[in-house]
């Protein structure tokens, strides 16, 4: 592809990109004629709604690590588990694989979300240099890896409907489990409300060495 | 510049708004950004009676992996069973509400509402029903097809599944049930589903027929 034209914005153009289908449109029309659903060349405020959705997650981030996420009972022995002690029971139970595949989808994952998103929201925000591309590139990285903290959410619905024969054996939900699905909830949203477009308007071109 | 030799030979980057020349590309290849390295566009191919097959076998196959049991747990005698839609459920018994609508929506809700819209979608164009009625409903199901294929993870319950059979095994017995067998072989076919269908594809054939 012809690196000729690099810094040719969209924008400078007059032309956008419908958010909706794609459609290529032009930026004085409002509307999109493929899709009739409105179109504006940069979403300037979804800068704070981001920032509003990631710091919600942030601060639920907590409880959803410090409070227990199941109850287990097992021959009259309750067992309250966090997210992360019921990771270190997996590695003593010898389940190491289990345990790499429950770390990174429970810890890791909603982790990295929150720390690359501030990092990419403070870039934008208060223009702190740093290489656009690497930006872009941690960006896609998140969007990919985000839905797999669904993962302990399925585990615990599929273990909680089995495991349910009253004091002998059984597995319940406790409050971590709601604050964790809100993580997951609002990291995601956090993600796909922001005009990632912005970037690249507002960090100048000399952080960048192509 | 002539609008209507712009609108078919540039695209613009949707993650930053780079101007691209469009090439043609042999099939199978995607075009990434050369600034930003995101997805811009690739050859469309897109089977309409291969899709109608595979929605077909999809939806054949979509009662049986949500309605059967996935997984058998036989503990001192007593056997219970569980399905996506139970495991949901006895969550949300419990007062765990959103992680039961996060676990239906993500589980049950998005997939079933994907082949639903990709079948009338490709009924529609394969039996050219382009009367208002049906423009209207196919231009609704493209506007929301990237929400709906983004909320359902049927991959992740895969492996959840799984995840959940070694963490019980060290308590008790577990069986796969016939359900695991149909949802596995659900997650193949939207697979497919998915690789068939091209959403670019699908808006130039709404404007064949204005
Ligand atoms: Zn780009």
């Amino acid at each position: 592809m012809s690196t000729s034209n690099t810094s040719a914005q969209g924008q400078r153009l007059g032309l956008t990109c419908c958010p909706t289908c794609t459609n290529l449109c032009q930026t004085q029309n409002k509307t999109c004629p493929r899709c009739g659903q409105e179109v504006t060349s940069r979403d300037y405020s979804s800068i704070q709604k981001s920032w509003a959705l990631l710091i919600t997650a942030a601060i639920l981030l907590f409880p959803a690590n410090l409070y227990p996420i199941t109850v287990m009972t097992s021959q009259g022995q309750v067992r309250k588990d966090t997210i992360f002690s019921g990771i270190n029971h997996l590695i003593q139970l010898d389940l190491l694989p289990i345990a790499i595949i429950l770390f990174t989808a429970s810890i890791l994952v909603p982790m990295l979300k929150i720390i690359g998103l501030c990092i990419y929201l403070l870039a934008i925000s208060f223009e702190v240099p740093i290489s656009k591309r690497k930006l872009m590139a941690g960006f896609h990285i998140i969007e990919w890896i985000g839905r797999w903290s669904m993962l302990d959410l399925f585990v615990i619905s599929i273990t909680a409907a089995l495991v349910n024969m009253g004091q002998l054996f059984d597995a319940k939900p406790a409050p971590a489990a709601t604050a964790f699905a809100l993580v997951i909830l609002l990291t995601q949203l956090a993600a796909k409300v922001l005009d990632t477009r912005l970037l690249w308007d507002r960090l100048e071109s000399n952080d960048d060495r192509t | 510049m002539d609008r209507d030799v712009l609108d078919k030979s540039i695209v613009l980057c949707r993650s930053c708004d780079l101007v691209v020349r469009k090439r043609a590309l042999p099939s199978g290849v995607r075009a990434l950004c050369p600034r930003c390295n995101s997805y811009l566009y690739d050859t469309p191919y897109c089977s309409i009676n291969g899709m109608l097959a595979l929605c077909l076998a999809a939806l054949a196959l979509y009662f049986p992996a949500n309605f059967f049991p996935v997984l058998e747990l036989h503990f001192l005698g007593s056997v219970r069973t569980t399905t996506i839609f139970g495991g949901a459920m006895s969550v949300a018994d419990q007062g765990y509400w959103v992680v039961a609508i996060a676990v239906l929506t993500a589980a049950v809700i998005a997939p079933g509402l994907l082949i639903l819209s990709v079948l009338l979608q490709v009924l529609i164009v394969k039996y050219q029903l382009h009367n208002p009625f049906f423009r209207k409903i196919y231009k609704g199901f493209l506007c929301q097809h990237n929400l709906i294929s983004q909320l359902s993870m049927l991959e992740i319950y895969m492996i959840s599944i799984f995840v959940s059979v070694f963490q019980l095994s060290d308590y008790t017995d577990l069986y796969f049930g016939i359900g695991t067998f149909c949802f596995t072989m659900l997650f193949i076919v939207v697979i497919f589903l998915q690789r068939e269908y091209d959403i670019e594809h699908m808006w130039s054939v709404l404007n064949e027929y204005k």
